[in-house]
């Protein structure tokens, strides 16, 4: 792994297109900007990590069978509270 | 369990006449599967996958959000609304994953992480919901026989 020291308003650029610049230090957070092409999504790793894994969960191979819970009806559908979320 | 679903429907919908959705980017866990067609898991279903046009063993469960969450309000950012270049409210159109428990009596939906598509230049992307306070899984509220 690369390690730069960095001090509040300096950056470091990525590739020719990527910009992160630490933008405050307080406590134990630093607050970072991302500059960076539209196409490329950033995230949160921890979040990112969650959604990829929820990803693996949702994928199936729907030639060896589908749960039956997922062959319900649109019309069939009586929720148990419609204003939950 | 019927596998009526597979051959039937998703050769229907592996003809040439029908446009793959396209996520040039993957998703999250699956950078190299960018084509997809959505296919209902059965008539009138509450269910469809996103079925990969290149693997055909890959497909993700997805629904509507709000058949279930009448009240879910995603709101994209400027970045990914640019980025999808969606132009109007109308061009986007929206898919959350879906997960079956082991014992295949629940089933949960990412609220947080939702397919967006634009309709109208057929391409799409997995946004990640961030600073939302959207679960990662909320259990359907099924009524379930």
């Amino acid at each position: 792994m690369l390690v730069l020291t960095r001090k509040a308003g300096e950056s470091i650029v990525i590739g020719n297109e990527v910009v992160i610049t630490v933008l405050e230090v307080r406590g134990g957070q630093i607050r970072l900007g991302v500059d960076a092409p539209r196409n490329l999504a950033v995230h949160r790793a921890e979040i990112y990590q969650q959604v990829m894994e929820e990803n693996q969960a949702a994928s199936i191979d729907a030639s060896e069978g589908v749960p039956e819970i997922l062959k319900t009806t649109a019309s069939s559908i009586t929720l148990r509270n419609p204003d939950s979320q | 369990m019927t596998t009526s679903y597979a051959p039937a429907g998703t050769q229907e919908t592996m003809s040439e006449d029908i446009r793959a959705i396209e996520f040039e980017e993957g998703i999250p866990g699956f950078p190299d599967i960018t084509r997809f067609v959505l296919v209902d898991i059965v008539d009138d279903g509450a269910f469809q996958t996103f079925q990969s046009v290149d693997d055909p063993s890959v497909g993700f469960v997805v629904a509507v959000p709000w058949l279930f969450f009448p009240d879910y309000a995603p709101m994209l950012t400027d970045v990914d609304q640019q980025g999808l270049d969606i132009e109007r409210q109308e061009d986007a159109v929206v898919f959350c994953p879906v997960t079956v428990d082991g014992s295949a009596s629940k089933a949960y939906m990412n609220l947080l992480g939702p397919f967006v598509v634009n309709v109208r230049t057929m391409k799409g992307r997995q946004i990640v919901l961030t600073d939302q306070e959207l679960p990662l899984r909320a259990e359907l509220p099924l009524n379930l026989a």
